[in-house]
């Protein structure tokens, strides 16, 4: 059954040739716009205006070197980091030490501490009441204060909670029996098995503060102190028609992103899928 | 729950340890998330050490009543409430068309998945940017399509009705990929058994859809349709990025935002907090009455399906 002939004979299959097209078509729509960036990036200014979509025909890098140059990127970025990194340390250290007792029922009214983070979702925007505590602690325009702001995550410790649920609880008497304190046992024998779940948590929660533009435009004035996001948006008021230029900028910063992202994607997928299916 | 790990000042560890965590929580988002309805009450300004006065209603009146400002508030609402109609139920579509043409086994899906997820992760600054170039009116690749078939446009800069909608496509392009994903978690559990059955019983494509796929999704369906609707009524980070504060763009989200901090956003001026926080309770309730009626009838829709 299996010669040529017999599989020349075997009909069209409709259904999968719709499926790659359609797959072609998705491909080129979230591309064709990177495409252009990367494109346009190569490109001087007079060839851009001539035609903003021709190949780029010379490969003109100084839009790079110039991009660096004038947006203080280097400074900027420092600054993302340093927030990103404080925040999620902080944030997964304290987190973990709430998510713990509240998963195993080991304080008072668990039930009801986890409940406060599940509704997180629904409740108004916290916004200007944040803005006021910010400005009367004398935190406003400070880099200690925009990290504060980002130390918690509700979603974070709901998935964290969940997870510690599926560490069997007899592990807890074992070690206890065998004379381990509660620190070392939520820090060495937690902390390590629950090393899925925290990666993804840290993955989400560090991809939220470092994508973060609305805190920053409020809360810090400062132009040393801003996160690459508002430099990028600052630079675009400045550049906004010299497109080579910013496309420079924007590719530099979009990059590093993307090749994170192709290591760090199955922690980001399992976060956001976390719960989704169960129902 | 026994607790092992000793007693007397020992039961007490676990407590002290989930004080920090607990009091952050407390003081940055719980705390200011409730204390934004009493604001509501306040003529509260944003400058420091600023006399605070209760004025009880008068914000909620002014917001829905008192002239063209109420009537304008009225059409962000509305706008607010299209943009979600619109926002989820193609995002939702195209998720799970996506997703079943992703699940079959073709040659490089993988990297079409990968593509589909990518913006997710680049946030809405870089996103805007990206769109932002690619809408270049004079001679961009979405003009130079245009002028293909004889039609010229402005895109961003173009009517506030289709700078509107071009927040629509970006923020669909932006987000589709969450949806994807979470359909895709959803079809994988679904055993391939019962599609072997249907086979058998000679079920076409649309019946294998129907009678199996589609009520073995409703997990994966009741989160991407809360997920959606809550999160575009809150959504407004695009439409700073792509076309600022402008008439007859704006929605509920950045309404309070510009009230509350400018639309420029520098403090070099006293805003209107108290009113603000009135327009953040106003949207509060809308998601409140919005996620309760969807999540009511979700439910209802499941225990029919399991019975």
């Amino acid at each position: 059954m299996n010669s040529p002939i017999s599989r020349q004979r075997r009909p069209i299959n409709w259904g999968k040739v719709a499926s790659y097209a359609l797959m072609m078509v998705m491909a080129l729509v979230y591309l064709g716009p990177l495409l252009m960036l990367l494109n346009t990036s190569l490109k001087t200014m007079p060839s851009f205006s001539r035609d903003a979509t021709a190949l780029a025909t010379e490969l003109n890098f100084q839009n790079f070197a110039e991009a660096w140059k004038r947006a203080n990127f280097p400074r900027y970025l420092l600054n993302s980091i340093i927030y990103t990194a404080a925040s999620t340390t902080i944030f997964i250290i304290t987190g973990l030490f709430v998510a713990f007792p509240i998963a195993r029922k080991y304080v008072k009214g668990a039930g009801f501490l986890l409940t406060l983070y599940v509704i997180a979702l629904f409740l108004p925007p916290a916004l200007i009441p944040q803005f006021q505590l910010i400005l009367n602690l004398g935190l406003y325009n400070t880099p200690h204060g925009f990290i504060l702001l980002f130390v918690v995550n509700a979603v974070g410790i709901v998935i964290l909670v969940s997870s510690i649920k599926s560490i069997p609880k007899e592990l807890d008497e074992a070690a206890a029996l065998d004379g381990c304190g509660y620190v070392r046992f939520v820090w060495s024998i937690i902390l390590p098995l629950l090393r899925p779940a925290i990666a993804t948590v840290v993955v989400l929660h560090a991809i939220g503060v470092w994508n973060e533009i609305i805190t920053p435009t409020i809360y810090l004035t400062n132009e040393k102190y801003y996160p690459i996001t508002r430099g990028l948006i600052v630079f675009q008021g400045v550049y906004g028609s010299q497109w080579p230029t910013l496309a420079a900028a924007v590719l530099m910063l979009t990059l590093p992103m993307l090749v994170l992202f192709l290591f760090l994607q199955r922690y980001i997928v399992s976060g956001l899928t976390a719960g989704a299916v169960k129902g | 729950m026994n607790y092992h790990f000793g007693r007397g000042f020992s039961r007490w560890i676990p407590y002290l340890l989930l004080l920090p965590g607990i009091l952050l929580y407390f003081v940055i988002a719980l705390g200011p998330s409730i204390a934004t309805s009493i604001y509501s009450f306040t003529d509260a300004t944003g400058l420091k050490g600023a006399p605070v006065n209760w004025v009880g209603l008068d914000n909620y009146r002014e917001f829905l009543l008192l002239g063209q400002a109420a009537k304008n508030n009225l059409a962000v609402l509305g706008r607010t409430l299209i943009f979600s109609v619109l926002v989820s139920s193609i995002q939702f579509v195209l998720g799970l068309l996506f997703a079943l043409v992703l699940n079959q086994r073709l040659w490089g899906r993988n990297v079409v998945r990968t593509l589909v997820f990518m913006p997710v992760i680049l946030g809405a600054v870089i996103q805007g940017l990206i769109w932002s170039l690619f809408l270049y009116p004079l001679g961009g690749p979405a003009a130079k399509l245009l002028e293909l078939v004889g039609l010229k446009s402005q895109f961003l800069g173009g009517s506030p009705m289709e700078a509107f909608l071009w927040v629509v496509v970006v923020q669909i392009w932006a987000n589709l990929g969450v949806t994807m994903i979470i359909f895709l978690a959803g079809l994988q559990t679904i055993p391939s058994e019962y599609y072997e059955a249907a086979s058998i019983d000679g079920a076409s494509g649309w019946q294998a859809f129907k009678n199996v796929t589609w009520p073995l999704l409703t997990p994966s369906v009741n989160t991407n349709i809360l997920l959606n609707v809550i999160g575009s009524l809150q959504a407004w980070q695009l439409f700073l990025v792509l076309i600022g504060y402008r008439a007859g763009t704006q929605v509920l989200g950045y309404l309070i935002y510009a009230t509350g901090f400018g639309a420029a956003g520098s403090l070099t001026q006293s805003f209107r907090q108290g009113y603000a926080a009135a327009a953040s309770i106003v949207l509060f309730i809308l998601v409140l009455i919005i996620g309760m009626t969807i999540q009511t009838y979700l439910r209802r829709r499941e225990e029919r399906i399991m019975a």
